[in-house]
């Protein structure tokens, strides 16, 4: 999120694309609604079925699914059309948007019309009323980003908003609500393949600032790798570590992999029986050599896998049995207190990770960046103590090390400082009162030094940096053909030493941006730029210069490395419209995507899929439930609200297929595999497509696995798999798979 | 002027979003048995944009409650407060309330279709029942007695929108007209009343 969600309350307007607060942020959505009633905002619900959130709105747009680029672009049609946008902040702080407006210009209302399904005059009437009430808030959350085009999709989203000069703004920003418990922290941690923590990517440069940092020798380090190369290269992503071990098979995506197979499998905490293509990773679960599942209630791949030997249940602590610190949808810290000592034998994740590291002969190195500190006299890091505290040297490492996302004022003091005093902050604000005056509730990054405030709104030019204004991130340069990449006159943030635009901040610029001079002390301290300056230097002068650290540029609407440089619609895959593929093709086929060689263009042409899967596939969550559901579905009190795996079905449509109301019914994929589901009539979704709930696990393809759980463990609800039969499509840049827009084919069972 | 506040039940359909949190929130405070639900969320015209809404519904302990009426053994007694109660020790399960019941509250405890029906069950405004206060055997018959520890109903405080309210009449009240008030107003820029009375100047 930009902005935070007690800040909704202050937008005048509120657009949801791909997102059901209602079900999936019960306790956030009293924003949405105190928005509504106090501050007489209009709430607009983009999405393909009247969710709960739908039913709150004061406009309910019904949109094919993965047709949200060419609505948005309707959007802007009109506002471009109408001279609607804000002029000025295009022209000083955004970079690329007469691209987008010559795009814009193609997508008339009835084009809309005809690729979204969402009537002309629809489109029309809530474009007028969003750009109209300002500040607007756009949200989005899955709906908007599992599509092969979802990156596009989020583009679009903020460039909508710089069109309106939404970005910046209390009440306005784009709003991405995080879906599970600290799943923003797991981010900047990067719990990816593809980036070490905060964001440093995978260089050399990168790898050797950390090394420095933990403490452990760079060449040890890339000695763990097969050779150098693979230090650098992404890993398999979450989506599809599964082509990693079925990789050789016939029909098999090919993998880049050192030439070799996945051959074991950790799992801690993730529902891997949630991710598309389930029949595939039974199937890669089954040829694993080893398999080890880290959680607090059976991991159910363990009930999915017919492999027998070589499977090992770790029983991890609950959240309830640790402490430390997680990170909310907002940027914001929380500290988190251990309410009971692990229960029986079960240990914390950390505690897991500790006896591995032993094993495998690293805990040393593994745990050696909570023992470093930084000299005083050199500003090096170094070893200052013998022993490490869990979990506040954890933290203290982590907020010493992360200067991108700045996370320097995050020490566990100030976090837990938060905690105890969270009755002393506003709500709507986050502004802290009484003794917490000066601070935002918790410290939402960035927070560039261990004075800072924190930044409850991003992008926010209104008010100073050291009480967490800032312009946009200046990271591609300071040109791009030939035009400006720094942000405009009159856009830096107030009481800045510097007007407009400026730099990211280097030891070699410092002098000249902030118009000082370095001691020479401090030259020899000082780091080579703003985001590996372990002697903090660069951040305090940059606060007293009322200087962002990372400069103050253009957001980019056109992103030139990318594979849209714009973004531009593409069919899903899988499309239920085959007279609009030809116009707007998926992507050619992408090699080592990932080390996967990934298909696009190949499944999209293969054949006409609508002819035999001529329904629209759409999942999602429900209230009572959590993620693959193996805590939610053994509580008997939330298992008792959904009992049973279901499809949500239009009478209409399954009237049409002699499917009664509770009947059971097939669905079936593309790629062969099939469900049986309960039938459940409903008006919230159109008689062309259908909506399964995924949190279910336990049958697999009509087959009950009941027996295979280990005895009493079983939850109280088991069912089908929804991603069983979500198709095959991954993001182009991300591979987040295609789960919100795939073809299904139904018939009565 | 009663000498006790009149205790009330009120849930806001503008912001009632069937989460279940108050359902569930009972369910585990009182741990009930699974087929006992003393409150539920009813959603009406689910899927029909313009008409649909929820609301959660329990016992709302009416004035001249109809089951007390009609209980053919006395076994519910209504508190200076409000409060239907009833003595699980008298009921014989017979199911009158049942009938009686505008809001479909009293529940019965099943076993299997043809099963025997126990006494009847139903929410208590988390004030439990005739037993010794916060007794061993007042929380075994009739869950948690929240009020007596000076607590709000579980339901209400787990609310996630703060639909659902409860309370003495004048708070509940309070608080409603202050939303009814703020509706559709937006933010006020001058005191209540002054656009109309002296136009916008």
């Amino acid at each position: 999120m930009t902005n935070h969600l007690g800040d909704i309350q202050n937008a005048k307007a509120i657009i949801i694309f791909g997102a059901n607060p209602a079900v999936n942020h019960p306790v956030g959505f009293q924003h949405f609604l105190k928005a509504k009633e106090r501050n007489n905002a209009k709430i607009i619900v983009v999405d393909p079925r009247f969710t709960r959130t739908a039913a709150k709105a004061d406009h309910y747009v019904r949109i094919r699914p993965g047709t949200d680029i060419p609505f948005m672009y309707g959007m802007l049609h009109l506002i471009f059309k109408h001279g609607w946008q804000d002029e000025n902040f295009i022209k000083d702080r955004v970079y690329g948007m007469d691209d987008v407006m010559q795009e814009a210009k193609k997508w008339t209302p009835e084009k809309v019309e005809e690729v979204t399904g969402v009537p002309a005059s629809q489109l029309i009437q809530v474009t007028r009323l969003y750009a109209s009430s300002r500040p607007g808030t756009l949200i989005w959350a899955m709906g908007l980003t599992q599509h092969s085009i979802g990156s596009s999709n989020t583009r679009m989203a903020p460039i909508l908003q710089l069109a309106l000069g939404n970005m910046g703004e209390e009440g306005g920003g784009c709003n991405i609500l995080r879906g599970h418990d600290n799943v923003q922290g797991a981010t900047d941690m990067c719990c990816l393949s593809h980036t070490l923590p905060g964001y440093y990517g995978l260089s050399d440069g990168a790898w050797k600032y950390f090394a420095k940092q933990w403490g452990v020798d760079y060449e040890w380090l890339k000695g763990r790798f097969k050779d150098k190369k693979w230090m650098n290269a992404k890993g398999f992503t979450l989506a599809r570590w599964y082509a990693g071990v079925l990789a050789g098979k016939p029909g098999e995506d090919n993998i880049h992999n050192a030439g070799t197979n996945i051959k074991a499998l950790v799992v801690m905490g993730n529902g891997i029986t949630s991710i598309a293509q389930q029949a595939k990773v039974k199937e890669a679960l089954d040829n694993l050599e080893l398999i080890v599942l880290a959680d607090p209630f059976v991991n159910e791949a363990a009930v999915l896998t017919d492999k027998k030997d070589n499977i090992f249940l770790l029983p991890a602590a609950t959240q309830f049995e640790t402490s430390g610190s997680v990170t909310a949808t907002n940027r914001s810290a929380q500290w988190r207190s251990k309410v009971v000592d692990p229960l029986y034998e079960s240990k914390p994740d950390q505690e897991i990770m500790f006896e591995l590291a032993k094993r495998l002969g690293f805990y040393d190195e593994l745990t050696r960046g909570m023992l470093m500190g930084i000299d005083e006299e050199t500003a090096q890091p170094k070893q200052v103590k013998k022993s490490f505290k869990w979990p506040e040297d954890a933290t203290d490492e982590i907020a010493r090390i992360i200067k991108t996302i700045g996370l320097t004022g995050w020490t566990a003091e100030r976090l837990k400082k938060h905690q105890e005093n969270w009755h002393m902050f506003d709500q709507v604000s986050l502004r802290g009162y009484g003794p917490m005056k000066g601070e935002y509730y918790g410290l939402p990054w960035p927070c560039w030094t261990e004075t800072h405030s924190g930044s409850p709104v991003l992008y926010d030019i209104h008010r100073p940096v050291k009480e967490g204004g800032m312009g946009f991130r200046n990271r591609f340069g300071l040109e791009h053909d030939g035009v400006n990449l720094l942000a405009g006159p009159h856009s830096a943030p107030v009481g800045s030493k510097v007007d407009g635009g400026y730099p990211e901040i280097t030891a070699e610029n410092i002098e000249k941006v902030l118009g000082i001079t370095l001691t020479p002390e401090e030259k020899k301290k000082i780091g080579k730029n703003w985001k590996v300056d372990a002697s903090g230097i660069i951040a305090k002068k940059c606060m007293e210069a009322g200087i962002a650290p990372y400069g103050n540029a253009k957001a980019r609407a056109k992103v030139w490395n990318f594979p849209d440089p714009i973004p531009l619609h593409r069919e899903p895959l899988h499309s239920p419209r085959p007279d609009l593929v030809k116009k707007y093709h998926t992507y050619p086929d992408k090699p080592n995507h990932y080390r996967v060689d990934t298909k696009y263009a190949s499944i999209q042409d293969a054949k006409d899929w609508s002819k035999e899967f001529p329904i629209n596939l759409v999942t999602g969550r429900l209230v009572n439930m959590n993620g693959a559901g193996a805590e939610t579905r053994s509580s008997k009190y939330l298992a008792k609200l959904s009992p049973e795996m279901y499809a949500d079905i239009n009478p209409d449509l399954a009237a049409r297929h002699g499917i009664r109301d509770g009947e059971m019914m097939w669905v079936h994929s593309p790629e062969g595999a099939k469900i049986k589901v309960k039938a459940h009539y409903t008006y919230s979704v159109s008689p062309d497509r259908i909506f399964l709930p995924m949190h279910f696990a336990g049958h697999f393809q009509g087959e009950d696995l009941s027996a295979k759980y280990p005895e009493g463990t079983r939850p109280y609800a088991v069912g089908e798999s929804a991603n069983t039969v979500t198709n095959y499509g991954y993001d182009i840049v991300t591979q987040i798979p295609e789960t919100k827009g795939g073809l299904c084919r139904i018939e009565k069972a | 002027m009663n000498a006790y506040a009149r205790m009330k039940f009120y849930c806001d359909e503008g912001r009632c979003i069937e989460c279940n949190g108050c359902s569930v929130a009972c369910d585990e405070a009182h741990e009930l048995p699974v087929g006992i639900s003393r409150r539920k969320v009813v959603t009406v015209n689910d899927g029909v944009p313009g008409k649909e809404f929820s609301l959660s519904v329990a016992c709302m302990h009416c004035t001249d409650a109809p089951c007390e009426q009609v209980c053919p053994v006395h076994c519910f007694y209504i508190r200076e407060d409000g409060i239907v109660l009833h003595d699980k020790e008298i009921c014989i399960g017979c199911g009158y309330c049942l009938y009686a019941c505008p809001f479909g509250a009293p529940q019965f405890p099943q076993d299997g279709a043809f099963g025997t029906k126990g006494v009847m069950d139903k929410c208590t405004m988390c004030a439990g029942g005739p037993e010794e206060t916060n007794s061993a055997k007042e929380r075994e018959l009739y869950g948690q007695n929240r009020l007596a520890e000076g607590k709000v109903p579980v339901c209400a405080a787990m609310c996630s929108t703060k639909a659902l309210l409860v309370g003495d009449e004048e708070s509940v009240s309070k608080i409603y007209r202050e939303r009814v008030m703020a509706r559709g107003k937006g933010v006020q820029s001058a005191p209540y009343g002054w656009d109309i009375a002296y136009g916008n100047k």
